[in-house]
């Protein structure tokens, strides 16, 4: 420790540099971590909601909810309380007699009111639960994006006006606020007929296969990982966040190698005069820790006040365990990094410090 | 009394062909209290013998005694821990750290080496009488060469071993600090009763040492 920081005293620039890199470096990894965990949380945030546990679709949806149609001979004559029809459709909501043209993408749930779904899972965060055939609840989102409790909106081009009647939250389905209405209007805006029930069923407990035999069946895992973009954009992040993370690696081993390298003829002198190669090599290691310590203290800082600065519109979400597992992967890394200079020292012949 | 021994050695490099015999037969002892001098042209193996008395290289034949301890029976780590105990070695350059003052080089000492360094009432008093009392917070990058290598010399002592291994000490010195390093490597044999061993091919030290020997093609030869 006493080498270590006697030498980064004494070349404080050199070390601040690779610090700020290390800082902007593992900044970055936290970013690109909030907005994985916080696009990802928009994909399926709805799901999440509902306590999914299972999910049955049609068999040749692929997995695709807004894809997949049910008519009512492929299901049993009567649905348990763990069972909730579901159905899906994009649409673009406008917002009714507003001077300001108010145009959102937007996910249609439909949804029988009787079932648990819209009886249990929709947690309110402001007005009321819809109680006739046109009102709706809708994500905080478009709270955020100007909507108001009454408002009136058009969904797609149809005539039919819906009124908001409730806000609630986690209500985002592949990154787009969810608007809950019924089953009925859910056919309407499908533009499917009676016969066509629903896109699909969920349930809050695991319900076997053969439960609906003329089915596929999805685990809750399964059907999120099948949600579109939804693992090529986890894999694309982490992707980023690996290479990164072996990028502060690199840098580390260079800098210490470099610097070590430009410190052998000392220190075979200083090994020719009986300092053990284990007080070098802990200079080494605890400085490969400092840098990486203050760099990524530094990124922890910097990412505190984006988020502070960040509008809540921004899908960003900072899961701070990870965070700090992050950090100390980076510290470790770090220590990886400095086993290149390590070996270096190991191997110095303490009789070169006489040849020269 | 007797610092340091060396019988019989023998040391080669390489094999077959290429094999060269530096050192052939060297019997070699110095007292405390005694500057020994070895003086040899380039390439004849002066630093290859003084390797072997500080016990970073062993010899291929012949014994290395330091305090009755045979230096070619000892683990590296022994070996580290007695150049740490009992030699202090000053070389032509590199002997400091650049990032550590004039200070912090003897600290970093006490950091490795606990006990037996000198008192700080006689570091004062080697560091006046070397005239570096001022330098304390300067760097090694701050000092001239004849700074710097009072400072080595004073750094060698700190550990207060009882042999000093000096190599080329003088090469980058012009004739005055010359002279002024050879004192000193005298008054440390004499008045801090070191044995003094110092290997050049610098004559103008000859007039300082109480012995003088001769490298030449592997043989060492002692002159009258
Ligand atoms: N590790 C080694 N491998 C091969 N040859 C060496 C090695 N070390 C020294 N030598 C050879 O031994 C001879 C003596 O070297 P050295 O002891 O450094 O001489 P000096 O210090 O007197 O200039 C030289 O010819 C040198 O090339
Ligand atoms: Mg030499």
């Amino acid at each position: 420790m006493f080498l270590a920081l006697k030498e980064i005293k004494h070349a404080k620039f050199r070390y601040a540099l690779i610090t700020v890199m290390i800082m902007m470096i593992s900044y970055l990894v936290f970013i690109l971590m909030g907005m994985m965990l916080g696009l990802a949380n928009e994909n399926k945030a709805a799901i999440n909601s509902w306590g999914t546990s299972t999910v049955f679709l049609n068999k040749n949806a692929n997995g695709n909810l807004s894809a997949s149609m049910l008519t009512k001979d492929q299901l049993p004559s009567r649905l348990n309380k763990h069972e909730a029809l579901v159905g899906q459709v994009p649409v673009v909501v406008t917002r009714v007699g507003s001077q300001h043209k108010l145009k959102e993408n937007a996910q249609v749930i439909g949804l029988d009111r009787q079932q648990f779904i819209a009886k249990e899972k929709i947690a309110l965060t402001a007005g009321h639960q819809a109680k006739e055939t046109h009102q709706v609840v809708v994500d905080e989102g478009l709270r955020a994006k100007g909507y108001r409790l009454g408002d009136r909106i058009r969904l797609n081009s149809s005539e039919q006006k819906y009124q908001i009647v409730g806000f609630t939250k986690d209500a985002k389905l592949n990154v787009a606020p969810v608007i809950y209405t019924t089953l009925t209007s859910w056919q309407q805006l499908k533009g499917v007929n009676n016969r066509v029930v629903a896109s699909g069923v969920v349930t809050d407990r695991t319900e076997p296969a053969s439960r609906f035999d003329q089915l596929s069946r999805y685990t809750a895992a399964t059907f999120i990982q099948k949600l579109p973009g939804y693992t090529a954009q986890n894999n694309t992040f982490t992707f980023m966040i690996a290479f990164l993370m072996v990028i502060s690696l690199v840098i580390i081993a260079v800098f210490l190698y470099i610097l070590t390298m430009q410190k052998m003829n000392n220190y075979a002198v200083l090994r020719a005069q009986g300092i053990p190669a284990k007080h070098l090599v802990g200079a080494t290691l605890a400085q490969a820790v400092i840098l990486m310590l203050a760099g990524v203290i530094g990124g922890i800082i910097f990412t505190w006040i984006t988020q502070l600065v960040l509008p809540t519109t921004v899908p960003i979400l900072m899961n701070w365990p990870i965070i700090a597992g992050i950090s100390l992967v980076l510290i470790i890394l770090g220590m990886l990094g400095a086993l290149l200079p390590v070996r270096m020292i190991l191997k110095i012949d303490p009789v070169k410090a006489l040849n020269n | 009394m007797t610092a340091i021994k060396l019988t019989n050695i023998d040391k080669y490099f390489g094999t077959g062909l290429s094999r060269v015999e530096v050192l052939t037969n060297v019997s070699f002892t110095a007292d405390l209290g005694e500057l020994s001098l070895i003086l040899g042209p380039s390439g004849s193996g002066k630093s290859t013998l003084l390797t072997i008395m500080g016990g970073l290289q062993t010899p291929d034949q012949g014994e290395v005694l330091i305090d009755q301890q045979n230096l070619t029976k000892l683990s590296p780590k022994q070996r580290d821990q007695l150049r740490l105990n009992k030699i202090g070695f000053v070389l032509q350059s590199y002997n400091l750290l650049p990032y550590l003052n004039v200070r912090d080089q003897f600290k970093l000492v006490d950091r490795v080496k606990g006990k037996g360094n000198l008192p700080q009432a006689e570091l004062d008093h080697l560091l006046t009488e070397l005239g570096i009392d001022r330098l304390l917070n300067q760097y090694p990058g701050e000092l001239s060469g004849g700074q710097n290598q009072r400072v080595a010399i004073a750094r060698a002592l700190y550990t207060d071993p009882q042999i000093i291994l000096a190599d080329e000490p003088t090469a980058a010195l012009d004739s005055n600090r010359v002279k002024v390093v050879g004192q000193l490597l005298k008054q440390m044999a004499q008045d801090h009763h070191k044995a003094v061993i110092v290997v050049t091919h610098d004559l103008r030290l000859r007039e300082f040492a109480d012995h003088t020997y001769q490298l030449m093609d592997g043989h060492l030869t002692r002159e009258a």
